[in-house]
């Protein structure tokens, strides 16, 4: 009994903190987003005099000509697209790399674990890009962002299919698939779990990203939604209000992603994980 | 160079693609700060010259803090630059290569028409005009509460101890005297930088001899004096409770109410306690920080950002026409029919209305005297990284003063290393 009781109240308590370390924060922005802007000037959590959030919503809308309608519109495509490049390629080379043994296999392997540690550089990505056309575009973005998550979404592959007996591409061959057949209608599907979780984690960091856009993305129509916080903060003038409503807008479809797929990032990120 | 003169070509066709649409007005691309305090005014020039001439003016805008300062290296390392671009005058600006990147203006009509000690600013060793004023010039000093020295019978200090006296009384009065808002680290150094009018006055030459390493922070007594101020203001008790928690945001509050009486700041300030305090604005006056001598009382002024011309532009031509009427009559006009301006402009001839900000009027009888320096930062390339938390080392009495000036110039030491200053 004392145990239990014991139990009850280390859970509560646990319960009580995560409510208050992401609880505070999320409060702390929700009430700033509604205030006027020397409210939220003096940064404090009490909620506001008089609540417009409606007003707040609709000024950072209309920031800039419309600017977060273009950047999520832009934000949306780019994930999108960056997110099927890399399961359609990363899938492949993964299935590839887990079933041929080869001593090339091996080097492509380092290749890809050097993707993983060596830092991306700036400059001279975008020469590269320059050279081929591709820079200031949405599909050199696109293909960066893909680029970028491969190595570690092929890893993720390559452990699943671990998973996979052999014997499955062998029955198939003798039921007269083709190689390309064997992934498209036996292996691709069987590996649905762990694309959903690499769709999932990367396209929250590629909706996300600032970085990339910034350097590689320039342009007054190329604006993707983490640019747009840009507009309400710089060294001397702040408008904390505007800056925490538009926080607000863009981390809603993330939100709505994650609440919506939850249960299939956690069965994804295990899957693999035991070999049976 | 094989390969960026094709992708130079490839980049001259899409601009050629992209210009079909345009019919006959040409478009300057402007790489402008984001959320910069006078969007408007600027919006209003731009919209004048665009309604004048055939040159339309797209913007896109940067990110303010060292990210912004990469980005514009990254593009002029991949050759990419727009054709304006606004930045920081002074050291900052000199670190992009001028000659290389940027079009000299010396020739132009419009230099004439601009104040000698910005285009100092914007020059490579005195030779060429880089750039433009894109905004007021600012002043560091002591922002005050005309209220509150109302209130208590105060008048405005010109030595640092009739400062402190008056600090004694707000005090006593229940109020605070120094705001300081260390949670912004940045505007800890304010009362430092803005004392370099005194430092300036009691050793003229410091500025040339802190550039050949002959000055030290630590061992020029008037220099040192900035440090001491810093500190000094703590120990005696005139800062608000917890300087570490209250923001540059939280202090505007606080001097704007009266509840803080003097916020040692420059005149950027002006543009955000009015946007949240506009019935306050008036309130708000300006006093030079006080130096040991009431007849030698003067203000130090920042030299205003700028905007340049990259040499990579295809059309300089137009760029030129935009800067030309930026800086005349006409364009300035224009800035000042959305608001006044925080500040006087570095550009000659140019009469202020009569509707300026109090605390604007207290900074033109300094200029008009010709009691002005520009800041250590305009006439030195050397300023070390680590400023800002080292005043508030001092601001918080952590360490002396003493203390404090020996670290900085240490911090100092390897940035003039790494530009390769002679002497270092």
């Amino acid at each position: 009994m004392k145990r239990k009781i014991l139990r009850v109240m280390v859970e509560v308590i646990a319960v009580a903190l995560a409510l208050a370390i992401f609880g505070i924060p999320l409060s702390y922005v929700v009430t700033n987003a509604g205030k006027t802007s020397v409210e939220a000037a003096q940064m404090s959590i009490a909620p506001a005099a008089e609540t417009r959030y409606i007003k707040n919503f609709s000024e950072v809308l209309a920031t800039s000509n419309h600017m977060l309608l273009r950047a999520f519109l832009n934000s949306t495509i780019i994930t999108v697209v960056s997110i099927a490049m890399l399961i359609g390629v990363s899938s492949m080379a993964g299935f590839v790399m887990e079933r041929r043994k080869s001593r090339a296999i091996s080097w492509i392997n380092f290749l890809v674990l050097a993707g993983l540690m060596i830092p991306p550089a700036v400059v001279p990505t975008i020469w590269v890009l320059k050279s081929i056309g591709l820079y200031k575009t949405m599909l050199g973005l696109e293909l960066i962002e893909a680029a970028l998550a491969f190595p570690f979404s092929v890893l993720l592959y390559r452990g699943y299919l671990g998973a996979i007996p052999r014997e499955l591409d062998e029955a198939s061959f003798i039921d007269g698939c083709s190689g390309l057949d064997l992934f498209v209608k036996v292996i691709f599907p069987l590996m649905k779990p762990v694309s959903a979780t690499i769709a999932i984690i990367t396209s929250i960091s590629v909706f996300n990203d600032f970085v990339n856009p910034l350097y590689f993305l320039p342009g007054a129509k190329n604006v993707t939604v983490q640019l747009t916080l840009y507009n309400y903060i710089s060294q001397y003038l702040n408008k904390w209000n505007l800056l925490f409503a538009d926080i607000l807008l863009i981390s809603i479809p993330p939100l709505i992603f994650f609440i919506v797929f939850n249960k299939k990032i956690v069965s994804g990120m295990v899957a693999g994980a035991v070999k049976s | 160079m094989k390969r960026s003169s094709i992708a130079l070509a490839a980049a001259m066709a899409l601009l050629t693609v992209a210009g079909g649409f345009a019919a006959d007005r040409q478009k300057l691309v402007w790489l402008q700060w984001a959320n910069d305090g006078a969007q408007k005014n600027l919006d209003a020039i731009i919209a004048a010259f665009e309604a004048k001439y055939p040159i339309d003016i797209e913007l896109e805008f940067k990110p303010g803090s060292a990210e912004g300062e990469n980005l514009v290296k990254t593009r002029i390392a991949a050759n990419d630059m727009p054709d304006l671009l606004s930045f920081n005058s002074g050291s900052l600006f000199q670190v992009l290569n001028l000659e290389k990147n940027f079009v000299d203006l010396s020739n132009e009509k419009l230099a004439s028409r601009l104040v000698d000690s910005f285009k100092s600013t914007v020059s490579v060793s005195g030779k060429g005009v880089y750039g433009i004023p894109y905004q007021p010039i600012p002043a560091g000093g002591i922002l005050y509460n005309k209220k509150v020295y109302a209130q208590l019978g105060l008048k405005v200090p010109k030595t640092w101890k009739a400062f402190i006296a008056n600090c004694e009384k707000i005090k006593a009065a229940g109020k605070v005297a120094v705001i300081a808002s260390y949670k912004d680290d940045w505007t800890a150094q304010l009362l430092l930088l803005a004392d370099f009018y005194n430092v300036n006055v009691a050793n003229p030459k410091f500025a040339q001899d802190y550039t050949a390493n002959k000055a030290k922070y630590a061992s020029t007594p008037a220099a040192l004096r900035g440090f001491e101020k810093i500190q000094e203001v703590f120990t005696k008790g005139f800062t608000n409770k917890e300087p570490v928690s209250i923001t540059y945001d939280m202090a505007q509050a606080m001097l704007a109410s009266g509840e803080g009486a003097h916020y040692p700041m420059a005149t950027w300030v002006l543009t955000s306690i009015n946007q949240n305090y506009p019935d306050k604005i008036n309130d708000i006056g300006f006093f030079a920080l006080p130096g040991d001598s009431a007849d030698k009382n003067g203000v130090t002024l920042w030299m205003p950002n700028n905007i340049s011309i990259s040499k990579t532009s295809k059309h300089i031509d137009a760029a030129k026409q935009f800067l030309d009427f930026f800086v005349s009559p006409e364009g300035l006009a224009a800035y000042m029919s959305v608001s006044t301006p925080d500040g006087a402009f570095a550009i000659k001839g140019v009469k202020l209305p009569d509707n300026v900000f109090p605390a604007v009027k207290d900074i033109l009888v300094y200029v008009d005297a010709n009691k002005t320096a520009p800041a250590l930062e305009f006439l030195s390339p050397v300023k070390g990284p680590n400023l800002p938390q080292i005043c508030v080392e001092a601001g918080l009495a952590l360490k002396t003063p003493a203390a404090c000036a020996v670290e900085y110039d240490r911090d100092v030491e390897k940035q003039a290393k790494q530009l390769m200053l002679p002497g270092w």
